[in-house]
């Protein structure tokens, strides 16, 4: 800490939202919503699927104006009709949004001029003192990258510290600048959310103040001073300065005072397929991309975990296996048939994959919610006099209760689906298949505790139902929660595989790091 | 950006104007959807009582045979705009489908003319040749990327040029099958036969994009192809035949255009093509609100070609049609970004 700068009052607010009110249509996202951040705070706001943080979030953005409520910034008042996006900016409020924004083509240099502006030398740009300047600026915020470094060439964790950085930049004045993250780590792999949630909390420490929306409880509880906890739109509790248990932010959360929900109960679940079962997903010898030559056998009824860390090729194994790339070299069979190549083959063999990428690979933003959830089965409604909707409407319907999806209708485009909800409607798309081989990529990045716990169950009755489940996951706790059985990529192969006892989450971070140095074992505390 | 192929004219009328929270097709829907809906419709409603009753239009507009006129002119254009939304459902442009209908005229008519060919073989050709100018624009697009908006621009000025060529820069007039022009000014229930084609092509198209898989694909392409790729459509194949049928049915209304004036005159298609984009931009604001359909376009190119022959009889100049055209167009891509952002829906 540097010494013209005094420790930050902690008493002080710096943004105060009261009575905030948003309706969309008949759904009303916020209901009266109350906030507020302390200077020098990093201020964690929590809640359900669809509970409205976002909404909150990009009200003070300016994207959506709020029905009702005040919005106090900085000593400043406005009405929620008074408000916009400029008298956020202005009053210190800046925003990285969960895509980042950055150009990864660019040097870090120019993502970084593209926001402030280049420095000017005569006629033509200075890119000596643009580089001078972003060095300054890497330095602070401990961002190991030259200023001429593409940004797409940098590590997850540091993308994201790039786009902080970008932000907060003109923080040079007198003027405390308060920096808003919806889900900062939701696309993270453990320890990359770890490296960004230290960086965070050391600029917290020095005085910055952070507003965090986030799902991943023991990465909130870790960093976070506050905590506000909404649920329906409405604020259920505030906590300043106290440290909860992640039980007691559950039971908040959800407002029920069972808190069992988050315990992933990996002793409870079905004690797997017996050996004999058949292996319904066999891959051997797979190369292409990262892959250098991947074995893998899934039987029936088996749920078999993929770990490693960032460019190990899990996702690539996946999408491989669903025919979005050719493979150089290796096979891919399905009930020991060879599956023909391209998706439309495998879907058709009985493969589903529900991306990664939520918003660029799974998403129909402005396609109702039901054409987003039939786009896997649309023949299926087809009659020569046209498109059964009726009966569409009704499955979907049927889906929406089934998977809890958190919608007014299923008329709604999609985009105006919260976060999780999004996520849960993916899932429902590719289960109503009733898949042989489930590839799941993430699977519960977005959704809120209460409901990962459903999807676990979720996934468990498809298996035991007999299908095969290949789940790529970079939280060790969801693998040890959910599969009987994890394999290791490193480099392109599958390293190791841990089964029955020895699989623990602790053993799991031990396996998936250990070619990458020593990193300590977030989470897992049993 | 790049010369790829991920340009998004989805988000200019598409996406943009995506639907509100409440009830979007059929259905009961919210106050607003159905103001929404069927704003162009009461818009032409309006404009045809409007000049009905203006002292300047009142004789001549709403009669018969301005009307029957009106339909019959209008047919070509109809048809163009109908090619035009096929590859901008899926995100794409194609701005050579007036050039391919200028060719396909000048084909059919210099088939005939100069070759002595029968009328249905010159048609063949000519429908034919639209086509397969649509499978090289798709194929230029889908297989090797190029950006659709250049290729096509690119295309629609050396079809120009070898229209030019075809016809030495002579409009072609004799040797024509005379069963064609008859064809093109007979009326069937008191409207020009040309309409029921038109008509068709609308049914026709209207089952194919909203009432089966392949329809259904294509919407989910135009709102993002990664994802439509990852629920098994082919992606490229698709936009792809959007191409070939825009091309076949630019192809059929250059054949109309020959019947309508029985000779073909060496042009480039621009005055057809320009109408028939504001008329799909206007549709894509009606009906199913946000999205290029066939039933709003087609109130799309009557609202057009009502005003403007409104505008002629009431005694404005002949600048009157490509400023009316121009508005229209701007004004349906503002208003469809503006209902977009208005439902804080993505705004791209
Ligand atoms: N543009 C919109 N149109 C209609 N409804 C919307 C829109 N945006 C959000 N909503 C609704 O408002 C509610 C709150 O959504 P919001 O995105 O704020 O939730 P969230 O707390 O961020 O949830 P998640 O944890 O899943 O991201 C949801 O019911 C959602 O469906
Ligand atoms: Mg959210």
């Amino acid at each position: 800490m540097t010494s013209t700068e005094t420790a930050p009052v902690a008493t002080d607010v710096v943004l105060r939202i009261t009575g905030m009110t948003k309706r969309f249509g008949a759904t009303t996202a916020l209901d009266g919503a109350d906030l507020a951040l302390r200077a020098g705070t990093v201020h964690a706001l929590v809640g359900g699927n669809g509970c409205g943080k976002s909404t909150t979030i990009k009200v003070l953005a300016g994207v959506h104006r709020a029905d009702a409520g005040r919005i106090e910034v900085a000593g400043s008042v406005w009405t929620a009709a008074g408000y916009d996006a400029r008298a956020g900016r202005a009053a210190g409020l800046r925003f990285v949004h969960q895509d980042l924004g950055l150009f990864p083509e660019l040097s870090v240099a120019e993502n970084f001029a593209l926001d402030a502006g280049y420095p000017a030398a005569g006629p033509g740009i200075s890119w000596r003192r643009l580089h001078q300047r972003v060095a300054g600026l890497l330095e602070a915020y401990e961002i190991d990258a030259s200023p001429r470094t593409p940004a797409g060439a940098l590590r997850p964790s540091q993308r994201t510290l790039v786009a902080i950085a970008r932000a907060l930049q003109d923080q040079e004045r007198d003027q405390q600048l308060v920096l808003v993250l919806d889900e900062p780590t939701a696309t993270l792999p453990q320890h990359e959310s770890q490296l960004l949630l230290d960086a965070v909390r050391r600029r917290a420490d020095r005085g910055q103040t952070v507003l965090m929306v986030s799902h991943r409880m023991a990465e909130v509880l870790s960093v976070s001073d506050d905590f506000t906890v909404f649920r329906d739109g409405r604020t259920v509790a505030t906590l300043a300065g106290v440290r909860p248990t992640e039980r007691q932010l559950v039971d908040l959360m959800s407002g029920t005072a069972t808190g069992a929900a988050t315990q992933p109960a990996a002793a409870s679940a079905p004690a797997g397929p017996a050996t004999a079962e058949p292996a319904v997903l066999e891959v051997a010898g797979l190369v292409g991309g990262p892959l250098r030559g991947v074995d893998l056998a899934v039987r029936r009824g088996e749920i078999v975990g993929v770990a490693g860390l960032v460019g190990s090729g899990r996702t690539s194994l996946l999408k491989t296996v669903f025919g979005q790339h050719e493979p150089v070299a290796g096979s891919v069979r399905v009930d020991g048939a060879p599956a023909a190549p391209g998706t439309p083959a495998r879907m058709a063999a009985g493969i589903a994959y529900v991306p990664e990428d939520r918003g660029g690979e799974a998403a129909f933003p402005d396609l109702t919610l039901r054409e987003n959830l039939s786009a896997t089965v649309l023949r299926r409604y087809w009659r020569p006099w046209g498109m059964a909707r009726r009966r569409e409407r009704a499955e979907a319907r049927g889906l929406i209760g089934a998977h809890a999806v958190k919608a007014a209708s299923s008329e709604v485009p999609f985009a105006a689906l919260s976060g999780g909800n999004q996520q849960k409607a993916v899932l429902a798309r590719w289960l109503r298949r009733e898949p042989q081989v489930l590839l799941l990529d993430e699977p519960t990045q977005g959704v809120d505790v209460m409901s990962r716990g459903d999807i676990y169950r979720t996934v468990r009755d498809v298996a035991a139902g007999g299908c095969a489940v290949v789940v790529a996951s970079s939280d060790l706790i969801e693998l040890y929660a959910l599969c009987d059985r994890v394999v290791v990529l490193r480099d392109g192969r599958i390293a190791t595989e841990v089964s029955g006892s020895q699989l623990t989450p602790d053993h799991l971070t031990e396996l998936t790091q250990s070619t990458a140095g020593p990193v300590p074992a977030p989470g897992g505390t049993r | 950006m790049s010369l790829t192929n991920t340009e998004t004219v989805a988000t200019a009328a598409g996406n943009a104007a995506a639907a509100p929270p409440a009830d979007r097709r059929g259905g009961g829907g919210s106050w607003r959807g159905h103001a929404e809906r069927h704003a162009l419709l009461g818009l032409l409603v309006a404009v045809v009582a409007f000049f009905s009753l203006y002292p300047d239009s009142a004789q001549t507009f709403f009669t018969s045979s301005n009307a029957s006129m009106l339909l019959g002119n209008q047919s070509v254009v109809a048809l163009l705009a109908l090619a035009v939304i096929l590859p901008l459902v899926t995100g794409y442009f194609d701005f050579s489908l007036g050039a391919v209908a200028a060719l396909s005229s000048v084909l059919t008519a210099g088939l005939m003319s100069f070759h002595g060919w029968s009328l249905w073989a010159a048609v063949a050709v000519s429908v034919a040749a639209g086509a397969a100018i649509g499978a090289v624009n798709g194929l230029l697009v889908t297989r090797f990327g190029l950006n659709s908006f250049v290729t096509t621009l690119g295309m629609a000025t050396l079809l120009g040029g070898l229209v030019q060529w075809y016809t030495g820069g002579q409009t072609i007039l004799a040797g024509i099958d005379p069963a064609l022009p008859q064809f093109g000014s007979a009326t069937w229930l008191g409207l020009p036969r040309v309409v029921f084609i038109v008509a068709l092509a609308t049914v026709v198209l209207w089952y194919l994009l909203a009432h089966t898989p392949f329809g259904r694909r294509l919407y989910a392409i135009g709102s993002n192809p990664r994802s439509a790729r990852l629920v098994g459509v082919r992606v490229d194949r698709s936009a792809w035949t959007t191409f070939v049928m825009a091309g076949a049915l630019a192809g059929v209304a250059g054949v109309l255009q020959l019947a309508r004036a029985g000779s073909a005159t060496a042009d480039n298609g621009t005055g057809l093509l320009f109408p028939a984009l504001a008329a799909a931009f206007l549709g894509a604001t009606a009906v199913v609100p946000g999205f290029f359909n066939p039933v709003g376009t087609i109130i799309g190119v009557l609202f057009v070609s009502v005003s403007v022959s409104g505008l002629t009889l009431s005694g404005a100049s002949s600048w009157a049609s490509p400023v009316f055209n121009g508005a229209a167009l701007l004004v349906a891509v503002g208003l469809s970004t503006y209902l977009g952002r208005a439902r804080g829906v993505r705004t791209g």
